[in-house]
């Protein structure tokens, strides 16, 4: 395989970012370990908003924002 | 443990293992190399080895792969994990010849526990050999058999079903020893097959496969790719595995925001990613210093899994809200001059929010936010105002990256 003749090659441009203990380590799933694969209904997939950038300026940020404008310096 | 039992005990081991081999019961082969699971027969098999003399006399068959078998488990058994590993490296080495040499991929799930054990053996004596003062070297070991592994796989036939798997025990091997370029000659075998469809891979390994390709795209800053790759490893993932959930998400959630997209708070609490939160109200708020003292405070994390430089960049964005606050206050109380920001209100609103800057450093990020099309505007430079187009000022991301 092409794969392993390269592997010299690229070897010398390595550890550009170092993460020599890797924290986030994927866990091994169990061979036999088995779910269902389907993409309808799985709520960790919709929790997403992408409309949140609304013009409202009622909360206490904006209302101190307005406040601090407001001042005369 | 008499002389008599332990020798019961060896050649029980010794047969099971031909047995499984000439009735290709890939089951009891894959439990017969779990040598790191522990298991009671494994560990009384180590007590016996101990003690017993000559154990390859008991060897007819398999001897290349079964002499440093039963050596490894014994060294293991001892915690002499250095040695257990040389052990295992060599009877792998043995074993993946006779695996070239079968027709068929029956023993795929023995060869899968021998990807896992060879890691994970290798992580074990490198601890080792870093407490003795002595270089660790036998994870990078590992990883280079387990790229001939790949190599008996990753032709035509049968066996390709396989390639998956073993190139996530490679990114494994190659994330935790910092050479991740390593994995770009496996991804491109992967990725260019044309005789092997990637949706044909177990499920358990495309998971695997996208969650470390995901992770790779958000280094370069491919964050479409990212979030691609990132998205199908959590559909796919098993929704029992919260941890492996969680790891999923602690990459999205940081490329989702630099798309513009955020995630609902519940998320965050549900997975323990609490790290975000000051982040996401910082970007909803428009909110500079809380975003600063978000990434200051969870520094060390954020630039130990590689996503600081993504979160610092949502700076742009949070810019880009607080101008459009200050653009709909000024609206409500005057309509006409609205479009017309002055720079100096920008000025006072930083302050406010403990960044000093003067009008030249102001107009130098508008100008940033209108060439990243995070504005829509132009300068009138002598009077200092930023005069805001009247249709779509602050254009949305919708789920695009910010131009660079």
């Amino acid at each position: 395989m092409s794969a392993t003749a390269e592997e010299p090659k690229v070897a010398k441009e390595e550890a550009k970012i170092d993460l020599f203990e890797d924290d986030d380590e994927f866990e091994e799933f169990q061979l036999n370990e088995e779910w269902d694969d389907k993409e309808e209904g799985k709520e960790v997939t919709q929790q997403w908003e992408d409309d949140w950038d609304d013009d409202d300026v009622n909360d206490d940020f904006s209302l101190q924002l307005r406040k601090e404008l407001e001042k005369k310096t | 443990m008499g002389e008599a039992q332990r020798r019961i005990i060896i050649s029980d081991y010794i047969t099971r293992f031909t047995d499984s081999i000439s009735s290709q019961d890939s089951l009891s082969l894959k439990q017969l190399l779990s040598v790191s699971s522990n298991s009671h027969s494994l560990l009384s098999l180590a007590d016996a080895l101990n003690v017993f003399q000559d154990v390859n006399r008991l060897v007819k068959q398999y001897g290349e792969i079964l002499v440093p078998l039963l050596r490894c488990l014994q060294n293991y058994g001892r915690n002499n994990l250095v040695d257990a590993y040389n052990s295992f490296e060599k009877a792998s080495n043995a074993f993946l010849q006779e695996f070239r040499n079968w027709e068929s991929g029956w023993a795929m799930e023995a060869l899968y526990t021998v990807a896992y054990e060879i890691r994970v053996l290798a992580e074990m004596a490198d601890r080792e050999l870093n407490s003795m003062g002595k270089t660790p070297e036998k994870l990078k070991g590992a990883g280079s058999f387990l790229m001939k592994v790949f190599g008996a796989l990753a032709g035509k036939g049968p066996k390709r079903i396989g390639a998956l798997n073993v190139t996530c025990q490679l990114f494994k091997v190659y994330f935790k020893l910092g050479t991740v370029n390593l994995c770009r000659s496996v991804i491109r075998s992967i990725e260019t097959a044309r005789i092997f469809d990637f949706e044909e891979f177990p499920v358990r390994d495309k998971v695997t496969y996208m969650y470390y390709t995901g992770r790779l795209e958000v280094y370069n800053e491919n964050f479409l790719a990212a979030d691609q790759k990132l998205v199908y490893a959590l559909i796919h993932c098993n929704p029992e595995s919260k941890a492996n959930i969680r790891m999923i998400l602690k990459y999205l959630i940081p490329v989702k925001l630099s798309l513009g997209i955020l995630p609902e708070s519940w998320l965050l609490e549900k997975y323990n990613l609490v790290e975000y939160r000051d982040v996401v109200r910082a970007l909803k708020r428009g909110d500079l210093r809380l975003l600063r003292c978000a990434l200051q405070e969870h520094e060390d994390q954020f630039l130990k899994s590689g996503v600081y430089l993504v979160l610092e960049k949502l700076e742009l964005q949070v810019y880009q809200r607080l101008v459009k606050k200050i653009y709909i206050i000024q609206k409500q109380k005057d309509p006409s001059k609205a479009h017309q920001v002055k720079l100096d209100v920008i000025v006072k609103a930083l302050r406010w929010l403990d960044m000093d800057m003067d009008v030249d450093e102001v107009e130098c990020i508008m100008a940033i936010l209108i060439y990243k099309n995070l504005v829509k505007g132009y300068f009138a430079h002598k009077s200092k105002v930023v005069v805001l187009s009247k249709q779509d000022p602050f254009p949305k991301l919708n789920g695009k990256p910010v131009n660079s």
